[in-house]
């Protein structure tokens, strides 16, 4: 069975077009240039600051000054570097959870193709997951696994699931009502070719900009679950760890708590301003 | 208030919420077992042995043992739940595994510290939410309602660790008016015990006052489309009178709703801003006791944390349809 699907090269996909019009608009070009700052510090950080994160000079937690941006930390480390360093971590997690949460929860959202009640019961247990209220999610992991890199993983991950399960999940029920749709499936084509061919690319476009705003819960996730003291454990350092500690020298040095915030801020900006953008250009239909 | 004694009259309120409950319980009886099993079991799976951290690394197999028949760690699993879960319902707990202490009586200790705070977030919430909703739903234009917006947008933006630490670096230290760190209970000095309070309150309700806003405008703004209003103007009925009987009053139900999801998120975030203002309250004691493996205390709170948050609920939905006539306790 032979359908004529028309061959879409990438310089002629409407999704990518339409991404690429999202960095077009001001909003969009600062996102693309500060995501492309902070990506290429935290990169850059062996080369930048060859030390390394655990260098110890004489003074301990003195205050911001030339050579000493954010000041030292209680055993005298540079709280920059640290904090880079940190950034370098969040980063890592980032860019792995987020994505495995975005392929997992798009074919939890599309299991629905074989069945409608399996997926109802996908669907079911997806909203268990986004009914655990804030930290709960992240402490009932932390339990099972320990503290450490491969609990916020999985719980990065795992808090992902609901939000695009559903987005992939609505793109499918809308679209299987389709005139197209029901033409194609009418002509003989099967189920997962209409699913590869064109469900899955347009869920892809919303889960997409999804993506970049669950990375900014990503790193609020991570941050909150080690600020308690149940994310990373020293001496490696994340933006969560080193505020932390921070918060116990937090009258004697407040730029301890006040460096890690600001980089966690700038962050939080450039991909909540990323999301905007790209939101802006699929919604532009 | 024609509506609700309509409501009231017509309907036998009270035999509607009886029904409207007894509909309900099951299903709330079937979380809540549920939720014990999971609060039971969670906590075995953690890594480590409770009896090796108890008894000690240097321990003979023996000595494990013994302290295993202790705590009753050696019976079956199905046997332990049903030991607890009875023990529960006499109030018993059991005793922490760490501390060595009776696990309601830690859950006290921190009961206090953890109410007040939620008590004052809740407060302060409703009051954010309330205040910036109106504002926003009431018709206004220009540099003020952009100022709005913009406020809006960042507290909902901002979660409550990030808008606490804020909050400790601008009015704790860059300007040092209240303290950032222990606290003081209410019952012992009540000014000195409010100076600790406010900051931690702020922080947790600030996130969430904003969302019920953001709830109350988009409920505000749909219902001044509605045909009743357009009515009402062609009557000629001030607008400050429209505002206030027709598009208020309509709105307060989903308000209601979200206010009542909210106070389930302020428990949940009471765990981070305890940490971050180093208060000794249940979430700190949460903390502590994953950190430790404390079995017993962890499944306590579990069980109390879902049960709460089931209650809550609850309680909402019977609120929203004694608010709103239009929903049926019947459903």
């Amino acid at each position: 069975m032979t359908t004529s699907v028309q061959k879409t090269s990438w310089r002629t996909n409407p999704t990518l077009i339409r991404y690429a019009l999202a960095f077009q608009s001001s909003k969009g070009m600062a996102a693309l240039a500060l995501v492309f700052a902070i990506t290429s510090v935290a990169l850059l950080a062996p080369v930048l600051f060859p030390q390394g994160y655990d260098f110890q000079t004489r003074n301990a937690l003195v205050g911001p000054s030339w050579q000493h941006p954010f000041g030292t930390d209680e055993i005298g480390r540079d709280l920059m570097v640290r904090a880079i360093y940190g950034l370098r971590t969040d980063l890592g997690l980032i860019f792995t959870a987020v994505p495995l949460s975005m392929a997992i929860g798009t074919i939890l959202g599309l299991l629905g193709i074989i069945s409608r009640r399996l997926g109802d019961w996908v669907q079911r247990g997806l909203d268990v997951i986004a009914g655990f209220p804030g930290l709960i999610l992240g402490i009932c992991i932390v339990i099972v696994v320990g503290t450490g890199w491969l609990a916020l993983f999985i719980a990065i991950t795992i808090a992902g699931l609901p939000s695009f399960g559903r987005l992939a999940r609505a793109t499918l029920l809308t679209q299987m009502n389709r005139e197209y749709v029901i033409a194609a499936m009418t002509l003989g084509v099967s189920k997962w070719k209409i699913m590869i061919r064109h469900i899955l690319p347009q869920a892809a476009e919303t889960i997409i900009a999804q993506g970049a705003v669950f990375v900014v819960a990503a790193v609020f996730i991570e941050a909150a679950l080690s600020i308690v003291g149940l994310g990373l454990q020293p001496p490696e350092p994340s933006l969560g760890t080193l505020l932390n500690i921070g918060m116990l020298y937090v009258t004697l040095t407040p730029m301890y708590v006040i460096g890690p915030t600001v980089i966690l801020i700038i962050l939080a900006l450039a991909f909540s301003l990323l999301a905007d953008a790209l939101n802006e250009a699929v919604n532009q239909r | 208030m024609h509506a609700v004694t309509f409501f009231y009259k017509t309907h036998g309120w009270q035999t509607k919420m009886l029904r409207f409950l007894a509909r309900k319980i099951p299903s709330v009886m079937v979380v809540a077992l549920i939720s014990s099993m999971i609060a039971f079991i969670l906590p075995r799976f953690a890594p480590g042995d409770p009896a090796v951290a108890i008894a000690g690394s240097e321990a003979t197999p023996e000595q494990l043992a013994a302290v295993r028949a202790e705590l009753g760690l050696d019976q079956p699993l199905v046997l332990q739940y049903w030991d607890w879960l009875a023990g529960v319902f006499q109030g018993d707990l059991g005793m922490s595994l760490i501390t060595k202490r009776p696990v309601s009586e830690l859950i006290l200790s921190g009961l206090e510290s953890t109410l007040e705070l939620t008590l004052l977030a809740t407060i302060l919430m409703i009051t954010v939410g309330l205040v910036l909703g109106v504002l926003g739903g009431a018709k206004s234009t220009g540099l003020g309602r952009l100022l709005l917006d913009v406020v809006t947008t960042i507290f909902l933006a901002t979660p409550p660790f990030l808008t606490g630490l804020i909050l400790i670096v601008l009015l704790g230290i860059v300007t040092p008016i209240l303290p950032v760190s222990g606290e003081v209970l209410l019952s012992e000095d009540f000014v000195e015990g409010l100076k600790y309070l406010i900051l931690p309150a702020l922080a947790l309700a600030i996130p969430q006052g904003a969302l019920v806003a953001r709830l109350l405008q988009t409920t505000m703004t749909a219902m001044r489309n509605e045909d009743f209003v357009d009515l009402a103007k062609a009557k000629g009925v001030r607008p400050g009178l429209i505002l206030r009987r027709h598009v208020l009053r309509n709105s307060w139900g989903p308000a209601v709703v979200a206010i009542g999801l909210r106070i389930g998120d302020l428990l949940a975030g009471a765990i981070v801003v305890e940490a971050i203002f180093a208060r000794n309250g249940l979430g700190s004691l949460a903390v502590l006791s994953v950190q430790s493996r404390d079995y017993f205390v962890l499944q306590a709170l579990i069980l109390g944390a879902v049960i709460i948050a089931v209650v809550i609920q609850l309680l909402c939905e019977i609120i929203l349809a004694t608010l709103d006539p239009r929903i049926r306790l019947e459903g």
